[in-house]
Order: structure tokens, then sequence, then C-alpha cells
């Protein structure tokens, strides 16, 4: 299994491990903690969580180097989630009611930016659509093939309602498949949502490992 | 996966019905067609090429035994030494038997199909890769096998709209069978554990099922004792597991049996005897 | 746009752009793997419904069309598009149950065979034109400015009913013309004469779940006759533990009902009426009859003695006895005669002489009960026949028609060549089709209008067979039209109404005028309906109306019907009697270019995708072919080829030719494939009611030196010995169960 370390992190480490490296045994006691260090670093970062996963949850394990995927608005969700923290499924409705989360609709939208912030050149361009009558055409980011059945109201329900205790924030869930929304404007693939991606999170957390769950 | 695995994967694999087969069944679906109402008229068939986006693979193809029908009906002359077929025709619905005991699934060289938890045979298209092993070895010949690119050809422009989201176009290379719609029952459990409960009578339908116009195919859970399918299994006198000698029924009017029961398979379909005034 | 009011076409409309892209495998052809970001895409509604959630199904409630038997369904919804057709558990004709044809109704509609703008013959050819210049020239035509002599107009339908009905009634009144031709080649109009005449009503309703025994002469109730998907839902109660019903099904060729019979009994073609009076006698002189028969009758009945009967018919007389025993051992009994009875030249007699027995046996108030009308007149149904076709031929002959409108009708197809009505056709000066799909009279057009599916569209049906209450079905669109050039039915009337009449300028479209027309109906009618959207969404969510509809009462009356006995004599080895039949499925030619319609086996032969003609084994001997061979079949007025089909299930003077193949136009699945043996049928008339008696046509069979591979669903014919379908014989089940 390979993670993605964060070079800021690690560099760090290293500097804490450097002081800590003496001679012989000391020596070898300091690169284990230096790669226990690293481990623990490595996989904090690679879930990119600053907001702790719930205790429940034991979180899928894996990433995805994705890229910025234009798209014909580009959608702030560091705006709409980290400054004005609103819930992903204010917009994403769907989530909690069908298997696919679903792209708000355009009046949604609407509903807030008739009046909030209207002379800001992406919410000009979103009226444009409005008036026209017409949604803009997102690209998917995060998309499985189409023999796939994902529930997204099953997953919802499991980590997010049925939990024992209350999520704080739906993000900590969200974002251990959709990634670190806080910190980007359009959507980015950061996790590789391959078969493995899910199905070690099934084993994980007791999820249905026969393959008509999901094969389709 | 290792030999040793392998080995002891094996031995557990026929375990048969009574000791909890190689699974714990939380559900195990199963159908019950009486012969007495069907009338043959193909609504079933063409309900289930609607529902399972099976394509139309035309006349050379079919002549070559090629076609897609998951449920077929299938008519039978009673051979007698007369002149005409004075006792009518005799139809069958004929469909995968979701076999407990599957022949197709120890002969398949990769596992692309193997048994469920709910009892049905599944059929994992990703996996497959097309040794037609498993039809081989089928006694009732209910798997077809994708000898083309059927999506190429089978729904030109606009058809393709009608196909069914919920479930694969199937590419070449790739077997195929009834699946007892496993796509209504997924949505059925996945509605049931939305609402917090537990799979009623009648969630799940299938689409033969829900078409009949008679109302010949009845399916459901058989591990629901009150389910209308548990009834009629139970009232017919047929039980899951190994085939055990018939003993002769004390009453004509119970009549369900299940094909090629001897073969020791474990079919999850009983059919039920027709009835005909045969003293005409 | 900013204060989005949205009604329920304007919200179709959006769900429409937002489907567009949505559905996976809705634009391209389906892809296999998308794990990559940003390879599709995804669009989002604009303004959805609430009740609107992507990824999960809507269902409307509309009404079938795929025949004329009026069945409720809900369409699957997703995203716009509409995917599976499911039966409306509310409608009482049918109760949640479809037929295959009903099933095939999302094909017919995703076609890509459909005409997609409309079409003028400019030099001689076929050419797409604007709906402008389409318009332009109907009212050239048949507009107010037009001077159209009404008595030269001409509109040949199907089977109409609800307000299209009203709708073509109201524009040939403004036209002045009253030919009005409603054409079906599956009808049940010789049956519906004498239910009126024998019993006071045309169309009673038949309790099938009812009788302890049904004797059916060739009425194929589960496949074609009237209403199949209700008469199926009887039949089960009728097979039920409780009912141990017994069907005997008198035909000459075996039908899918037949199929299903205790007993099939092939009497000699045109002589089931013989039979039925040849019981009725029989029960008369044991005094099994329920009702009583006056001496005259009596007298005329005594004619029909077994041995005779047995003669003409060719059906043995112990059976003869063996039927009559039952229809009054196991009451109530129920009589029905279907087809091949009913289109014979002495078809009225034969019908007759099936209701005769019906009254004797006490059938009538019993398993024959007083139908239910809906109670407007106007919008009740205008059943179809054939007659209305020789009408139009002789029309067309006499050059009387200078304007023919064709709508839900093939003539061009259906008509026998001895009406030589293709040629008077062509020769009318401006012709106008109504379609879908460039069928046979489609491609004879001068102007061609192309119509909305029957998802797309709306309308109202009132079926012609009413079952529990008089039934009102709606039909409403199940997804925005896919093609922006196509209109509605309704809609394209209208617009010619408003020409000449101002009581139609409120109406923007037809959905508009039905609203209207729904609400202005009396109260009696719909019940209490305070208010307008309520009552109209109440309608659409449910589909349809059921009222309490005008009961009538059933008279019976005790007529012997004459038959002109022609002396029998046996033909030559290749002399036969033609059965050209309808089937479940291919119905009367209407679904050959459905895909699903043509890979589906035919339920006795198991033939796909071509034609056939099936022959007895010792007549395929006598003739010396084998299955594949293909022969000529040739009447006085032309003859056919197909493939010959060797099964038990048909009388060796006997050659059925299914309908449904034979087209030489409509699209590709239909196209150049099998014969059409409407085509050959000599123009013999059934006497009483003038309709053409398909099944009396001789032809002659020949071989020809070509043998082609006949393609049907593999398998063998006999279980040899293989317990697949297992028969209990229903005695054992009496004499083990008791009572039963």
């Amino acid at each position: 299994m390979r993670f993605k370390i964060g070079c800021m992190n690690i560099s760090s480490a290293r500097n804490q491990s450097t002081q800590r490296a003496g001679s012989g045994l000391a020596f070898w006691r300091g690169w284990v903690a230096l790669m226990a260090f690293a481990a623990f670093v490595t996989v904090s970062f690679s879930a990119r969580a600053e907001l702790p996963v719930p205790a429940h949850i034991k979180p899928p394990v894996g990433t995805h180097q994705g890229e910025k995927v234009p798209q014909p608005i580009e959608f702030p969700h560091n705006i709409h989630v980290k400054i004005n923290k609103i819930n992903c499924m204010y917009c994403h409705t769907y989530a909690r009611r069908s298997n696919v989360a679903g792209i708000p609709p355009t009046s949604k939208c609407y509903g807030c930016h008739k009046v909030i912030a209207t002379d800001k050149p992406r919410i000009v361009k979103l009226m444009e659509y409005w008036e026209k009558g017409e949604s803009p055409r997102w690209k998917k980011v995060h998309d499985v093939p189409d023999f796939v059945h994902f529930s997204h109201q099953k997953h919802i329900k499991r980590f997010v309602f049925d939990a024992d205790f209350p999520v704080e924030d739906v993000q900590q869930v969200c974002g251990l498949c959709h990634g670190e929304l806080r910190e980007m404007t359009v959507a980015e693939k950061k996790k590789p949502l391959n078969m493995g991606f899910c199905q070690r999170c099934h084993k994980a957390n007791g999820g249905p490992g026969d393959c008509w769950k999901c094969h389709k | 996966m290792s030999f040793k695995n392998v080995l002891e994967n094996f031995s557990n694999f026929r375990k048969d019905a009574e000791h909890g087969g190689h699974h714990t069944y939380e559900h195990r679906w199963g159908m019950a067609v009486d012969l007495n109402l069907c009338i043959g008229c193909n609504a079933c068939s063409t309900a289930c090429y609607a529902e399972n986006n099976l394509p139309v693979v035309g006349k050379e193809r079919f002549a070559k035994n090629q076609a897609i029908h998951w449920m077929r009906i299938e008519r039978y002359w009673d051979p007698k030494d007369e002149m005409y077929p004075e006792q009518g025709a005799s139809f069958l619905p004929m469909m995968c038997q979701q076999c407990g005991a599957a022949t197709c699934e120890p002969v398949c060289p990769v596992a692309a199909t193997y048994h469920t938890p709910d009892g049905l045979n599944a059929q994992v298209y990703n996996r497959c890769i097309g040794s037609r092993y498993c039809n081989n070895n089928c006694p009732f010949r209910v798997r077809y096998f994708n000898f083309y690119s059927y999506y190429e050809s089978a729904w030109p422009e606009p058809l393709q709209m009608q196909l069914n989201p919920d479930l694969s176009v199937r590419d070449k290379g790739v077997m195929e069978k009834c699946t007892f719609c496993v796509q209504r029952i997924r949505a059925g459990k996945d509605k049931a554990k939305m609402e917090d409960r537990k799979v009623l009578d009648g969630d799940v339908q299938t689409a033969c099922q829900q078409v009949c116009p008679t109302g010949a195919i009845v399916f459901g859970d058989t591990l629901l004792p009150d389910s209308k399918v548990s009834q009629l299994w139970k009232a017919h006198q047929v039980k899951r597991g190994p085939f055990t000698q018939k003993t002769p029924k004390d009453d004509a009017d119970i009549r369900g049996y299940r094909i090629f029961d001897e073969l020791n398979v474990d079919p999850s379909v009983m059919y039920l005897e027709r009835v005909r005034e045969t003293e005409v | 746009m900013s204060s989005v009011k949205l009604d329920r076409r304007q919200f179709l409309k959006m769900l429409g752009v937002g489907g567009a892209g949505t559905a996976l495998a809705g634009c391209d052809l389906p892809t296999t793997i998308t794990l990559e970001e940003g390879k599709e895409e995804v669009v989002s509604y604009l303004l959805p419904e609430e009740y609107v959630i992507p990824g999960v199904g809507v269902y409307f409630a509309s009404t079938c069309t795929q025949c004329n038997a009026g069945c409720g369904i809900h369409g699957r919804v997703r995203e716009g598009r509409v995917l599976k057709i499911e039966g409306n558990p509310d409608s009482p004709v049918n109760t949640g149950k479809t037929c295959m044809m009903g099933q095939a109704g999302v094909q017919t509609h995703f076609n890509p065979d459909r005409i997609t703008a409309p079409m003028m013959r400019k030099s001689g050819r076929l050419q797409t034109v604007t709906w402008d210049e389409a318009t332009a020239e109907l009212n050239k035509h048949v507009g107010a400015q037009s001077n159209l002599n009404g008595g030269r107009f001409a509109w040949v339908t199907g089977s109409v009913s609800g307000h299209q009905s009203v709708l073509i009634n109201e524009l040939m009144a403004q036209l002045g013309s009253t030919n009005h031709y409603a054409h079906e080649v599956v009808n049940a109009s010789v049956w519906s004469a004498v239910c009126q005449d024998m019993l006071g009503d045309a169309m009673p309703r038949l309790r099938i779940d009812k009788a302890g025994t049904i004797l059916s002469l060739g009425a194929d109730f589960l496949g074609t006759w009237i209403s199949p998907v209700h008469f199926a839902r009887e039949y089960a109660k009728f097979r039920s533990p409780a009912k141990r019903g017994v069907l005997v099904q008198v035909e000459t060729k075996m039908t899918l009902t037949g199929g299903n019979a205790d007993l099939w009994v092939p009497a000699r073609a045109g002589t089931e009426g013989i039979l039925a009076l040849g019981i009725a006698n029989f029960m008369v002189d044991r005094g099994w009859n329920k009702v009583e028969i006056p001496a005259a009758v009596r007298a005329e009945l005594a004619e029909y003695k077994i041995e005779k009967v047995a003669e003409l018919t060719g059906v043995a007389g112990s059976k003869i006895q063996r039927i009559a025993s039952l229809l009054s051992e196991r009451a109530p009994g129920l009589v029905l005669a279907g087809a091949p009875v009913e289109s014979s030249e002495q078809g009225y007699a034969s019908v007759s002489a099936a209701m005769l027995l019906n009254i004797i046996i006490g059938a009538v108030g019993t398993t024959i009960e007083p139908a239910t009308r809906f109670s407007e007149k106007a919008l009740q149904a205008k059943a179809g026949d054939t007659k209305s076709l020789l009408a139009f031929a002789k029309g067309l002959q006499e050059k009387r028609f200078d304007v023919v409108f064709i709508s839900g009708a093939n003539p061009v197809y259906t008509a026998p060549d001895a009406l030589k009505l293709v040629d008077g056709f062509e020769s009318v000066p401006f012709k106008v089709v109504f379609s879908q799909f460039p069928d046979e009279t489609t491609q004879k057009a001068d102007l061609v209008l192309p119509m909305y599916s029957a998802m797309e569209d709306w309308a109202t049906h009132v079926p012609a067979y009413q079952t529990d209450g008089a039934v009102l079905s709606v039909q409403q669109p199940l997804m925005e039209p896919l093609y922006k050039d196509t209109k509605g039915f309704g809609d394209v009337v209208i617009a010619l109404l408003k020409q000449r009449s101002k009581n139609y300028e409120q109406f923007p479209d037809y959905y508009a005028y039905l609203q209207t027309a729904m609400m202005n109906l009396p109260e009696a009618v719909t019940g209490p309906k305070p208010v307008k959207k309520e009552f109209w969404n109440g309608l659409l969510q449910k589909g349809l109306m059921v009222t309490k509809g005008d009961r009538a009462t059933l008279s019976a009356k005790l007529s012997v019907p004459v038959f002109a006995h022609a002396a029998h004599h046996e033909g030559g080895h290749d002399d036969f009697m033609l059965v050209p039949s309808a089937r479940m499925g291919m119905f009367d030619g209407r679904h050959a270019n459905v895909p699903w319609i043509q890979e589906a086996p035919d339920q006795i032969t198991k033939v796909v995708w071509d034609s056939w003609a099936e022959l007895h084994p010792e007549a395929a001997a006598k003739l010396g072919v084998a299955n594949g061979d293909l022969i000529r079949i040739a009447s006085e007025h032309g003859s056919i080829e197909t493939q010959v089909f060797i099964h038990k299930g048909i009388r060796p003077d006997v050659i059925g030719v299914p309908l449904g193949q034979g087209h030489e136009e409509y699209g590709r699945y239909a196209k150049g494939r099998g014969a059409n043996p409407l085509k050959i049928l000599n123009p013999v008339l059934e006497q009483k009611t003038g309709e053409l008696a398909m099944y009396a046509t001789k032809v002659k069979v020949s071989k020809t030196r070509k043998t082609v591979k006949l393609v049907k669903m593999g398998g063998s014919d006999t279980q040899a010995g293989r317990q697949f379908v297992l028969t209990v014989s229903a005695d054992k089940l009496r004499r083990t169960e008791g009572e039963g």
C-alpha cells in the first residue's frame, strides 16, 4: 500500500527526527520513531482531514492524484464549505434520498444567489444560465463505472444517521471519499474509488462483501 | 487464493441447505409457477426483455440458437398417436432455476458465478472470461452467451433510451442469465433498510411476476413463513434441499414438483402441475 | 424567467433538458469503464418538481394503445425517459397486468423508424417540409377558404373513442361529410351484431370467471378477441381450485386459447354454427334446457340430429354428446364465437347459433351479463370493422373522393388485392396520412403529418368492452416528445376546427380542450368536482375514471338461424381453406416494426422473424413438402409464397398463414419479411352484415423448388418422458379431493 506523503509535513518530521538522532541503538530507535511518526503523519494527512475521522468509522484507505477538472463555472467549494459552513447535504440533497448524490438543481444556486454576491463574475455567469433556462453542463469528477451500483443514501444512513453518536460535521464523512472539499474550488478526485478502495472499507466496517451487492 | 483455501472452500461448497449451505441465508428467493394458469402468452418473456436490457439478436443469429431470452416459453405436444393434439399444448416458462447446488458454479474457471447470501446464483459480468462451461453444464440450458457486442447494433438510436440504468448492458464474451431481477431485489432491500424495516412479501416483484396476466408466477422469500411463495411450497409439499425419493402424494391437488429434481441441483423454482379434463 | 411558474408540460420539458446528460446509457453508447475524471457530463435539473429525485423512478398513469382493449398502464419514468410499462392496478380492465404488446409499447415509442418531420409529395416523391408548408397545404384543401365539397371528403380511422372521437365527428360535421370509415381487421363486429339482435345489447359482459364450461367456437379470448388481458384475469379464476372450469375450443387451426383447452375440436371450417345447433338440439331433447323452448323452435332444432351434425362437421357424435353433457353438468356454461366463425360466409348465422345455445343453457343473466355503458354517448367507442374498408374501397373505385384523411389505419396493407384499393387510393387527388411510421399507406400519401407516439400525447379512451363499471381511461404523456417536429393528433384537429368555429378559439391545444371537456362532464358521471385542479390532478394520478354508467338490460330472442348447407365434397390434395389468423403479438400486422415482437416466438409454432404456412402432417405428406419448403398459395386473386410449418394442431384441409408479415414498407424490422395473407383474400362477404369474410378463401397450394431454413425457438417438440409439464387429470383431482 502506498501513501502519498505531504511534502511539508514529512520535512518537519525529518527536522524533528534529526534532533533525536544519536548513535547505535538510539540511532535505530530514532529511525523507528521517524518511521512511526511518518506513518502517523502520513495516515492522517492522506485522509487530509483537519476534521477528525468519526470514531465509529474505519476510514477507507487509498488516494488518487486528481487534477482540477475544468468546469463551466469554477464553483468554489472552499467559500461555501469552509467559510460559509454550508452542510454538504443542503445542496446535494439527493445524497440521502437516492442512489445518486447528484448535482443540485440550478434553482438551488439561484435561491441564494439572486441576492447574494450578484456582482461577482461567476454569479453573473450563473444568472446567464438561469435566464437562458439551461443548467450548466458539469463534468463528472467522482464517477464509478456503469456496471457498479453505488447507493449514496445507504452510505449516508450508515455513517451519518445511524451513527452511534452524532457526527459533528457531515464533511467528516463525505470527505472520506470525496476528499477535503474545504480546500478546493471545483471538486478534484482525491480518492481512487476503485474496487479495492471500496472493498477494504467494506471489510473494515462490516459492509456487504457479496459481488452482486454492487455489480449490476 | 491459496491452494489450502481452495481445498477448504471446496468441501464447504456444496453443503446442503439443511446445514445452512455455505452461507447463512438472510433471504432465500424462490418462485412458484402454476402451469395450470400459464397460458403461454409471452408477456413474461417480453417484460424480461424490457426490464433487463436484453438484446434482440435478429433472424440469422436466432437460427444459430444465439437468442438471448432469459425467460422463454417452451411449448410441448403430448406425444399420443392421435390425429390432433386434443389436449392442447403444454406451455412451460423456463428461466434460471437459481439452483441451491448449481452445476454451473463449480465449473467456472474464474469463479464468475457463485451463490449469494440471498440464495441466488450470481453471474458477475466483469469476472467472466467467456469459457461457456457454465451453460455446458446447465441441465436447463438457461444461460446465454453474448457472442457479439450487441450494444453496437441492437439499440439503434433512440431505442437505447429505453435501457434500464439499474443494470448493465453486457458486452461481447460474457455469459448472462435470469437474475430473479436482482436489481429490483436490491432496490427493495435498500428501500426497506432506509425505512428501518424488514423486506415484506410483495415489496419485491420480478418483472415476469408483475406482468403475468393470469398470475401464474409467484415470487418471494421462502424464508418468510407467511409469504405467498412459502405457503405454496408448503401446500404443495416441495422442500428445498437434496432430492429424496418421490413419495406419492396423498392428494392429487398437491401439484408441486421441481424439474430435473433427481439431478439433485436443488432448484429454487417450483412448478405446479396443470389440471386438465382428461376424461372428455 | 425569474419567477418561474411551472405547469406539468414545462416541468416535463425541464426533465427532458435535465435528463439528457444524466443518464449514463442515455445519450451515447454505453461506456464500460469511467474511472477518469471529467469524462462524462452530469447536467442537473433547472427547477424540478418536489417528487423528482434523480435516480428514483416516477410512475405516471396512462392508457395503452397497442390494441383497442384500453388497458390502463403505469409508465416508469427515469430522468425524463419512459423505461418500462406496467399495468395500472386501478383499471378494472386489466387490474395491473399487461400483455406482450403492451410491454412492447416502449419500443413502438422509441422506434428508430419514426417519421420526424412533415412530408409532402413533390414531383412524385415525398420530401421533408416544414409544418408551415404542411399546414398551408392542408388548409388549401380542407381549410375554411378551401371550398371543399364535404361529400367528396373521406376519413379512414381505426376504432375510435373518447374525445378524439368527438373531435373527428365535429370536423366531419364542419366539413359536411358523412364518410367516416372506422376500419379494423381484428374486430368482433359480427358477434356484436348478433348480441344486439338477440340480446338487446351489443357488447354484453362475458363472465369467464363464473363459467363452469366454456365452449369457444374459435374465439381466441386469451390472445386477440375483444379484451385479452381482462379475459386472462378471469381465466385464472376459471382455472382455480374453486371452479375447475372446462374449456372446449372448436376451431380449424389451434390458437393460443386453443392451446390451453381441455378439449380441442377441429370441426370442418364454417360448420361451427351447425355444431352449436346440434348440441342445442341434443340438450333440448334431453330436457337439459334452462329456458322454455317454444314448439316452433324445438321443431326447427330437430333438424340437427347428432348423426347429421356429425357428418357435416366432421366431429364424432360421441364428442358432440360429451360437450352437451359438459354444458349441462358443469354449469353455468358460456358459448363464445370468434373471428373464424364470425368472419365466414354464414358468420352471422353461425354466431346466432352460438347465441341460441347460450340462451338455451341459461347463460343469459349468469355468465352473460348486461354491459355498463359510459353515460356520455359521444365518448363511447366506435368500433372498427371490415365493412367500412369495403365501403371505402368502393368509394375509391367510383372516384367519389377528392380528399382523404387516414389516421390509425393502414388500408394499403390490410386491403385484399381483389378490392383494388391501392390503385383507387393512388388516384385520389389529395391524401393526408397522420402517421408515426413509414407504413404502406403513409408512403402513398400526398401529405404526411408526423404524429406523437402514444407516450407523448394526450387522449381519452372509452373501451368498447366495459367490465366493472364504465371506465374512461386517460392517456397522458410519459415524457417530452422525442422529435420537435411531430405533433399531437388532437392538436392538429383542433387547429383545423378553429378555422370554422369560434368554439375552439379558447383552446391553444388539445390538452386545454381535454381539461375543459372533462370538467364539463356532468357530476352524475364524474362525481363531485368542485375544484378543477384537484379533480384534474386526481384524474391524472389515477389514470382513469370509473363511473357507474348505464346498465343495459338483456333480453333473449330465441330464434334458430337458417344455414345454407353446401354439400361437402373433399377437395384435391392441393385444395385448402385459408386461415389468416391474427395472434397476440403481431396482431393485424401493426407491430411488425417492433423488434421484441419479431423476436418473440409465436405461441403455438415458435417461429420467429418470418411468416409461415401451417400444414397438418397428412396434408404435408400428400403435397410432399417438409418444414422450410417454400410453397405457393394461390387464391382467385393472387398468390403468396411462404415456408411450410408442419404440426398437428390444424385440420388437413386447412392451411394457416398468420397475419403480420409481408410488409413492403414500415421500417427496417418489418420490411421485406414474409408474406401477407390479407392480400390474396377472395372478396367473399358475410351474408348478413356485409363484413369481409376473411376465413372463406379457398386456395390452391403448389410446391416451388425452393427451401429456406425455418427459424424457430430451439428445443424438442415433445417432452420425451422428461417431466417438464406434468398434467394431472381433473377427474383424479375430484375423486381424491372430494367436492373440491
